[in-house]
């Protein structure tokens, strides 16, 4: 019996340092909602990050650019790059949100992959990448259909709609489709990226601990900034998309 | 940080209490739930999940008694609904979030920044441009140098020739004053030369006298 205890309370231990908490969430209470207070703080901590290293860096631009800015000045060629190529000509209004997108997601995935949340304990839940939660996924989805209605609105005015018939009026259907497609697509995908990525991540270090998860971890970041890129990228095709004239 | 971690840990703790933690279901075996309205999804822990095996094991079945038995209770409270797909208001102010950091990062950022880019573009274009409209210049500069190098050469040389010939001249002069000087001189040598002849001469001519007198005596002694 003596026996049998030790082994329970072993794997009561091996338990508790590998714990799988897979959408557990620490809530808060505004008024008769409740909110992800887990997501709301990281993604607290990110724009935090992204907006005092940009204050801090681009404060003084000098002509012969520091190490910093020359790395900020690259981050928005980049962004202006993807904006360009996806957009076209009339890419200028839509770099910050383009920019914006690609960068929080990135500096999101990022953290949730490097920074150590799990130090910081929460009565319930654990901290982890905004990007893992769906909210956070959707609401950035949504924001793209809204602004790629918005361009195409801006645009064209009403003859944006005739979009939905273009080929021919039997496409009407999926065209429609598309603007719930092109969202839920967007979100899940970045989503479950994420979100897999570091359950994978999770699973291999309570199975072996050491080195073996650091290919995967490093897998891990890859993929986190090529989803960044991917959201970014579609949002800026969706914009363009409607906002080019048809042929 | 560490103040953030402090004011994220204060305000953490007034909030813990009310986590509304829906009614604890503890799961046996692994399920995968769902419902019309939401999609729930749990993992069940290694432990149970090796103990709670369909096993045919007298010993496993007791050690699965006794774990129940001995977990905490604390296990019972976590093992309960997971949400993945839980919406509710985090939506919206992530998408406020999102405005304010787009808005915000514009404003630090891709505005100042992008412009400043412009700009330093636009001047270099703008200096190479008349860089390459100074080649006409340049040579102008060039012609006006050649032109300066060859008026300096030319005065140099006339310079030269002047010298020279004054030179020559003074040289010439000198020659020439020596020339005279030395003629003076063998003139006058040649004067008191003639003049010695001339006075040899006499005084031979006088000796002469004497000494055909002399002869003419000693050979007419008679005389």
């Amino acid at each position: 019996m003596n026996v049998l205890l030790c082994s329970i309370n072993t794997l009561k231990r091996l338990y508790d340092i590998s714990a799988v908490e897979v959408g557990q969430h620490f809530y808060w209470q505004i008024g008769d909602f409740q909110v992800h207070a887990q997501v709301l703080i990281t993604s607290w901590v990110v724009i935090a990050i992204l907006l005092v290293s940009a204050i801090l860096v681009v404060r003084n631009p000098q002509t012969i650019p520091t190490f910093g800015q020359n790395f900020f000045e690259y981050v928005l060629e980049f962004i202006r790059d993807v904006s360009k190529t996806q957009i076209g000509e009339e890419y200028g209004p839509w770099v910050p949100f383009i920019g914006t997108l690609f960068l929080f997601i990135f500096v999101s995935n990022w953290s949730g992959a490097l920074l150590p949340w799990k130090i910081i304990q929460l009565p319930h839940g654990e901290l982890a990448a905004p990007t893992n939660d769906i909210n956070t996924t959707v609401a950035l989805a949504l924001l793209t259909s809204a602004a790629y209605f918005y361009a195409g609105l801006s645009k064209k005015g009403l003859a944006y709609f005739g979009k939905y018939i273009q080929p021919t009026p039997i496409l009407l259907p999926i065209n429609i489709l598309e603007d719930f497609t092109k969202p839920l697509s967007l979100s899940f995908r970045l989503f479950g990226n994420i979100l897999a990525d570091e359950l994978v991540v999770v699973v291999l270090v309570s199975l072996v601990p050491l080195v073996v998860p650091i290919p995967v971890m490093f897998l891990g970041l890859f993929t986190s900034g090529i989803q960044a890129l991917i959201f970014a990228t579609l949002a800026a095709a969706y914009i363009g998309e409607s906002m080019e004239g048809h042929h | 940080m560490a103040n953030m971690i402090m004011a994220s840990s204060k305000c953490l703790i007034p909030f813990s209490t009310t986590s509304p933690s829906p009614t604890p279901t503890p799961r046996i075996i692994p399920t995968l739930q769902m419902s019309l309205s939401k999609l729930k999804f749990s993992i069940s822990k290694p432990q149970q999940a090796l103990t709670l095996l369909p096993s045919t094991l007298k010993s496993l079945s007791i050690l699965t008694a006794t774990s129940l038995a001995m977990a905490p209770p604390s296990l019972a409270a976590e093992i309960e609904k997971a949400a993945l797909f839980d919406f509710n208001l985090t939506l919206p102010i992530i998408v406020v979030e999102f405005l304010f950091l787009m808005v915000a990062l514009d404003k630090v950022w891709f505005s100042p920044l992008g412009k400043f880019m412009d700009e330093r573009d636009a001047s270099i274009r703008e200096k190479l441009n008349s860089v390459k409209d100074t080649s006409s210049e340049v040579k102008q500069l060039e012609e006006q140098a050649a032109a300066v190098i060859k008026a300096a050469r030319v005065e140099i040389s006339s310079a030269l020739n002047q010298m020279k010939k004054e030179t020559q001249a003074e040289v010439e002069q000198k020659i020439a004053e020596g020339r005279k000087k030395v003629e003076a001189e063998l003139q006058e040598a040649l004067a008191n030369l003639e003049k010695q002849k001339e006075e040899t001469i006499k005084s031979l001519d006088s000796q002469i006298a004497n000494l055909s007198q002399e002869i003419v005596n000693k050979v007419l002694p008679n005389a």
